[in-house]
């Protein structure tokens, strides 16, 4: 009978104990790996740099809450910027339509300029506040489709790299594609719908739909606006928090009379003078917002200078993106970040000393573990002098009586460790599963980090160590004293 | 095959007070010989066993134990180390004790496999097998000691102690749990066991019936200075 023969049996002899400190290694080694795993892969999946554009301009305040709003569509936008800001880059790229022109084309000094005179790859608005059975609608222009104002598709020439870099990206070489339909027109109220919209919802091309005012919580009464959208299109998977989004025009956004009302109320804040006081809206109020012509194109009644916008999303050549954002953030009104640092950011100064208590929080847990082994082992030990001193009788060494307690403590301590991996993994499949339902995305919870392979070595070292206290006492057991009487 | 010399043991009391316990100046046992040491209790009988088993140390003196291999001289076993006196007893010694002392997570043959675990030799389970049939226990292999009787346990504890095909079989009161037909069988299987293996006996007892059926019979009184006065 070997010396591993000897070791099961030892610890079949007390399975329930065993177990039980298997099971607290298993939980405390879980724990630390999923931190691991989440602080890894969050900062793999959210700290990514490879996002298809590189400058991301909003109202002044936090960069952060404004990446979080934009690119991941969590947390709440943190006011508007005029519309004017995103017209006067856009003019630059030809993406507008052509009503925007300036009325009078012999006094181009009319139109908007943009403050940032460098080349501008590509434009793209954002407006939010709405949303669907719990999924957020973002209002923009067809170009983020790659679509003229009209929605029909903008053919690329092979070969046309220019062209080509007009069209916006998600990320570096994708671009968004319609599954099924087509983009939507600029002034009609059509929708895209995002991948993960239609398979929850059950959206389809043709189907219609009414927002919701804002994101009511559970319980509030959602305030649902009369306009009726019609989903013309359904995009394929992105793999980002844009399957989670459906997207209207930002003119038929800003023909709900709630929106044009605010919006308004800010132009008046905004210009100095108080606001009259308002009766509450009356149908015929409503209906002044828009008309609709024959063709289901809106007839707008806000006046351009009220339009208002959450976002501008801009991709510039990497050389002038620090002009881009240094010239946004130095205007009152705006600031422009790289939604690549903010994350980087985010991940290094904010999210890095939680994850230094975590790592503590781990270490702590090692402690615990090891402390967990050496009781277990050190009371199965004290109860077992007389089984210690049998095999001593029978020509057990010293030194293979230690061998054998060191081995039961770094036997628990490996097995705990190897199914608290695998157990972490599993709740770190299970945040990542929630992540996705969240923002559209989860974490690569697969992925074995050589971070995750030192921990379960530290624990079955620490575990080794803690069962030389008990393997000492068993060392010092009295032979001749536990084989007298019974 | 051993030989003692001047062979001596006493306990220190943490109080700082000794207690002689075995003074014995000359015995030898021949090879192949199957003695009764007979003594009472209190006497010294155990503590003379774990000496002789390397179990406890010696104090002073010399105990020679010549076996094969060990040439003329033989080897001092009371000069060795503890670790050497481990390695020689589960080499060369087998020890049934008064209760049976099998570990209770073990089966009735992987107790007797753990007899051959520190022997050095490889595991051996036909003769594992074979000492059990020998004891009758063929049909109670994979019996825990719970579910066998105390007769059976002991019997059990005889097969182990062979188990080595040890030189030197010690026995400590092997028969004092037991009743007198269950005493008498296990008496017959050391006795007969060892015969089969060639191995030397030295039993200790205070019962005269189970000295009789020894060849020789030695009153410890005899041999140890120590408490001749309590000699039975």
């Amino acid at each position: 009978m070997n010396i591993f023969a000897l070791l099961f049996k030892q610890m079949r002899q007390r399975s329930l104990s065993t177990a039980l400190t298997l099971l607290s290694v298993m939980l405390g080694v879980a724990l630390a790996v999923a931190i691991m795993i989440c602080q890894r892969e969050g900062r793999a999946a959210f700290g990514q740099t490879d996002y298809g554009y590189n400058v991301l301009i909003g109202p002044k305040g936090s960069g952060l809450q404004l990446v979080m709003n934009t690119v991941y569509h969590i947390d709440v936008s943190q006011g508007n910027v005029p519309f004017e800001e995103y017209e006067a880059l856009a003019r630059r790229t030809g993406s507008l339509p052509k009503e925007f022109a300036p009325a009078d084309a012999t006094q181009p000094a009319a139109a908007p300029r943009s403050p940032y005179p460098g080349p501008v790859s590509w434009v793209v608005p954002y407006a939010v506040g709405d949303s669907y059975k719990g999924f957020r609608i973002v209002a923009t222009m067809p170009i983020l489709f790659g679509a003229n104002p009209d929605g029909k598709p903008i053919v690329v020439p092979e070969g046309d790299a220019r062209a080509a870099s007009h069209i916006p990206e998600y990320r570096p070489g994708h671009r968004y594609t319609i599954a099924q339909g087509q983009p939507f027109a600029y002034n009609k109220f059509e929708a895209v719908i995002g991948s993960e919209v239609a398979a929850a919802t059950g959206l389809k091309v043709g189907d219609k739909f009414q927002a919701t005012h804002g994101m009511p919580k559970e319980g509030e009464t959602p305030d649902i606006h009369d306009e009726i959208w019609t989903v013309v299109g359904v995009l394929d998977k992105t793999f980002t928090a844009n399957d989670r989004v459906l997207f209207i025009p930002l003119m038929s956004f800003y023909s709900i009379w709630e929106h044009a009302e605010g919006l308004d109320a800010i132009a008046d804040i905004a210009s100095n003078t108080r606001p009259a006081p308002k009766p509450a809206a009356t149908q015929e109020e409503e209906a002044k917002a828009y008309t609709l012509n024959p063709d289901g194109t809106i007839n707008l009644k806000l006046p351009k200078d009220k339009w208002e916008i959450s976002a501008i999303l801009l991709k510039t050549p990497p050389t002038t993106q620090g002009q881009a954002i240094f010239v946004y953030k130095n205007r009152p009104d705006t600031m422009a970040v790289n939604p690549a640092t903010v994350m980087a950011e985010f991940f290094d100064d904010i999210l890095g000393s939680i994850v230094e208590m975590f790592r503590v929080m781990a270490g702590i847990v090692v402690v615990v573990a090891a402390v967990s082994i050496l009781v277990s082992i050190y009371n199965s030990v004290a109860a077992r002098n007389r089984e210690v001193a049998i095999l001593r009788a029978l020509g057990a060494t010293k030194t293979r009586i230690l061998t054998l307690v060191c081995l039961e403590a770094t036997f628990i301590g490996l097995m705990g460790g190897i199914a608290g991996l695998v157990a972490g993994h599993l709740a770190a499949a299970a945040a990542s599963a929630y992540l996705a339902q969240w923002i559209g995305h989860g974490i690569a919870w697969w992925r074995a980090g050589w971070m995750e392979l030192l921990y379960l070595g530290v624990v079955v070292l620490v575990s080794f160590a803690a069962g030389l206290v008990p393997a000492f006492k068993a060392f010092r057991t009295q032979v001749a004293a536990n084989l007298v009487a019974e | 095959m051993l030989a003692i010399s001047n062979l001596k043991k006493a306990f220190h009391h943490p109080d700082g007070g000794t207690v002689d316990i075995l003074d014995v100046p000359a015995f030898d046992v021949a090879a192949g010989q199957q003695l009764a040491l007979i003594g009472s209790s209190g006497s010294g009988k155990t503590t003379l066993l774990h000496v002789l088993a390397g179990i406890l140390a010696a104090d002073s003196g010399t105990l020679v134990y010549r076996l094969p291999g060990t040439g003329d001289a033989g080897v001092d076993f009371a000069a060795l180390s503890e670790g050497q006196r481990d390695r020689f007893r589960g080499a060369h010694i087998g020890y049934v004790f008064q209760t049976h002392h099998l570990l209770p997570a073990f089966t009735a043959l992987e107790n007797v496999l753990l007899g051959m675990s520190f022997s050095g030799r490889k595991p051996d389970k036909p003769w594992a097998m074979h000492l059990l049939e020998r004891v009758g226990l063929q049909d109670r292999l994979r019996y825990r000691p719970a579910k066998l009787s105390v007769g059976q346990q002991q019997r059990v504890a005889v097969a182990r102690a062979l188990a080595n095909r040890c030189a030197l079989l010690l026995a400590d009161e092997p028969t004092g749990a037991l009743d007198t037909r269950n005493a008498q069988e296990v008496i017959g299987l050391i006795q007969s066991l060892s015969t089969e293996i060639g191995a030397t006996v030295l039993l200790v007892t205070h019962d005269l019936q189970i000295a009789a059926r020894f060849a020789r019979q030695v009153r410890l009184a005899e041999i140890n200075r120590v408490g001749q006065e309590a000699a039975v």
